[in-house]
């Protein structure tokens, strides 16, 4: 079953064409990626499908409901992160917490928000007020709160903006447990090495969805430079970012005939920076 | 109703954590309370006092109650608070009754404590009946003009925005519900329009309860007045609070 199928969506603001019909489908138990640029329409989007806006026109359904007409019944089933904290600063987590899980009747509340806590990495700052919180924990308190009522589907805007690399990495980690759990994940983000951590993405710009694949997919659609040095030679070549590529270009230069595919997994700059923190706090 | 407990409990722990917000609610009548003894006291013997005192207590308590609500709607507005409710399962007469329920509470410690520090600065002595009469109408005011800041803050869209409704609404009830001048000695169309504010009827209950013959028919038509302009405006407001964009 899809979780999400949306048909021609539109969404107007004054002069302003937000959503320009997208179309869009999102198969249940994956993390979904909406990649695009600030102003590109995703939070519209991840609105709409919330039931949070109505659009002008289209068809859409979420976990088969109506976000709008069948409201009540598709709040119970989602979870919604906001790409503000919307957090009552002046109150603990835990009292934060204790008023979103109240308005889903969540049974055991205490426990599950005990449980929410320990998730999130958030137990030692429970009763704490929010205000004095960092950014990336705030948007940990955010998190716990969609988290509450074990929604089947979770709608995260702009999850892990402004927070630091050690946060999200951890972030991405519990939405990866998440998913292995069943749980739908829809994240919108501008930031592209988030994006290879999706599922399936969609690049979405000025509210038209580009392109909707698999990650390695989407990268393949670009090239690689290739710089070889031979000898005393030098030469430079652009092929597909491709596995075959990368092998059918080095046979001539003596790879194994058999070697059919080659791909490098290079650290990115956040992993080198992360390791060598966690060396020096070792080290300490 | 579980959740408009809910909502209520929270207002009143974020009213509980803010101290100085809650602080400055209570403090601020009682200051403008001195002041007007002060000014008062400047008045040749023999002035009546009471007259514009009460009206003008109830005034202080109905401008606070009115700006407090409004401007924590919309902080609920801007800080994506009140979105948050909607997606969380909470509804519109679920949040407007739980906001309602919670500012009770402080609208009848304003009430009380006003009223309290009134009689005392200016030694003014009512019998008990009708000292139950002046807190039953100026809390009733506190209550309305709660609803009435729920009602304005769907109107605005950042806190600065709540800012010109007092020139619009408030100053104008100043001068227009008799808490100043008889209203019967303006002009007719100013007389009529002195009735659209909820301090015009208290302000009638509150001089027919301290005048030397007072008619309870007078004074249960005002709270009847109170009452019903409070259910006007909470009907209002929960047809304005738009729960999708």
């Amino acid at each position: 079953m899809n979780a999400v199928e949306v048909r021609g969506l539109t969404k107007r603001y004054g002069n302003v064409q937000a959503l320009q019909g997208v179309d869009l489908t999102v198969p249940e138990g994956m993390i979904f990626g909406l990649l695009g640029s600030n102003g590109a329409g995703k939070s519209t989007l991840i609105k709409a499908l919330v039931g949070a806006l109505k659009p002008n026109s289209g068809e859409w359904q979420v976990l088969g409901l109506n976000p709008l007409r069948d409201q009540a019944k598709l709040r119970a089933l989602i979870g919604y992160m906001p790409q503000g904290v919307a957090l009552y600063e002046d109150l603990s987590a835990r009292e934060n917490l204790r008023f979103f899980g109240s308005a889903h009747g969540v049974p055991a509340l205490e426990q599950r928000i005990q449980e929410a806590l320990e998730f999130t990495e958030l137990t030692s700052r429970a009763d704490h007020p929010v205000y004095g919180f960092s950014g990336g924990m705030k948007k940990r308190v955010s998190l716990a709160c969609a988290l509450l009522h074990k929604p089947r589907m979770l709608f995260l805007d702009e999850p892990t903006a402004a927070v630091d690399p050690h946060l999200k990495v951890r972030s991405w980690q519990l939405f990866r447990e998440l998913a292995n759990a069943g749980t739908t994940l829809f994240i919108s983000t501008h930031l592209m090495d988030e994006a290879l951590l999706c599922d399936r993405l969609a690049i979405q710009q000025t509210g038209k969805i580009l392109i909707v694949d698999t990650p390695q997919a989407i990268l393949e659609h670009g090239q690689t430079r290739l710089t070889i040095k031979q000898a005393e030679q030098t030469s430079e070549q652009q092929i597909a970012s491709t596995p075959n590529a990368l092998a059918e270009t080095l046979h001539s230069y003596g790879l194994n005939p058999t070697i059919q595919a080659l791909t490098l997994h290079p650290d990115s700059l956040e992993t080198i920076v992360l390791r060598m923190l966690q060396k020096s706090e070792v080290s300490q | 109703m579980s959740r408009i407990l809910v909502v209520a409990k929270r207002v009143l722990t974020q009213l509980r954590h803010d101290k100085r917000l809650l602080g400055l609610s209570v403090m601020a009548p009682l200051l403008i309370i001195y002041l007007l003894k002060i000014f008062f006291d400047t008045m040749p013997k023999g002035f009546n006092n009471a007259r514009y005192i009460m009206p003008i207590t109830a005034f202080m308590v109905h401008f606070l109650a009115f700006l407090l609500c409004a401007i924590v709607l919309v902080q609920e507005r801007t800080a994506g608070t009140l979105e948050r409710m909607f997606i969380n399962g909470f509804r519109r007469i679920e949040i407007i009754g739980g906001y309602v329920l919670g500012y009770i509470l402080l609208a009848t410690f304003q009430a009380a404590i006003a009223l309290a520090q009134a009689l005392w600065l200016f030694d003014l002595s009512y019998a008990w009946g009708d000292l139950a009469m002046l807190f039953g109408v100026i809390w009733l005011l506190a209550i309305t003009s709660v609803m009435l800041g729920m009602f304005i803050s769907t109107f605005a869209r950042h806190e600065g925005q709540v800012f010109p409704f007092i020139p619009m609404i408030i100053l104008p009830s100043v001068f227009l519900s008799g808490l100043l001048i008889n209203p019967e000695q303006l002009p007719t169309w100013a007389n009529w329009l002195g009735h659209a504010f909820p301090l015009f009827y208290a302000n009638d209950a509150i001089q027919e309860i301290i005048g030397k013959t007072p008619t309870s028919s007078v004074i249960w038509t005002n709270m009847a007045i109170l009452v019903g302009y409070g259910l006007f405006l909470l009907t209002l407001a929960s047809r304005t609070l738009k729960d999708v964009e």
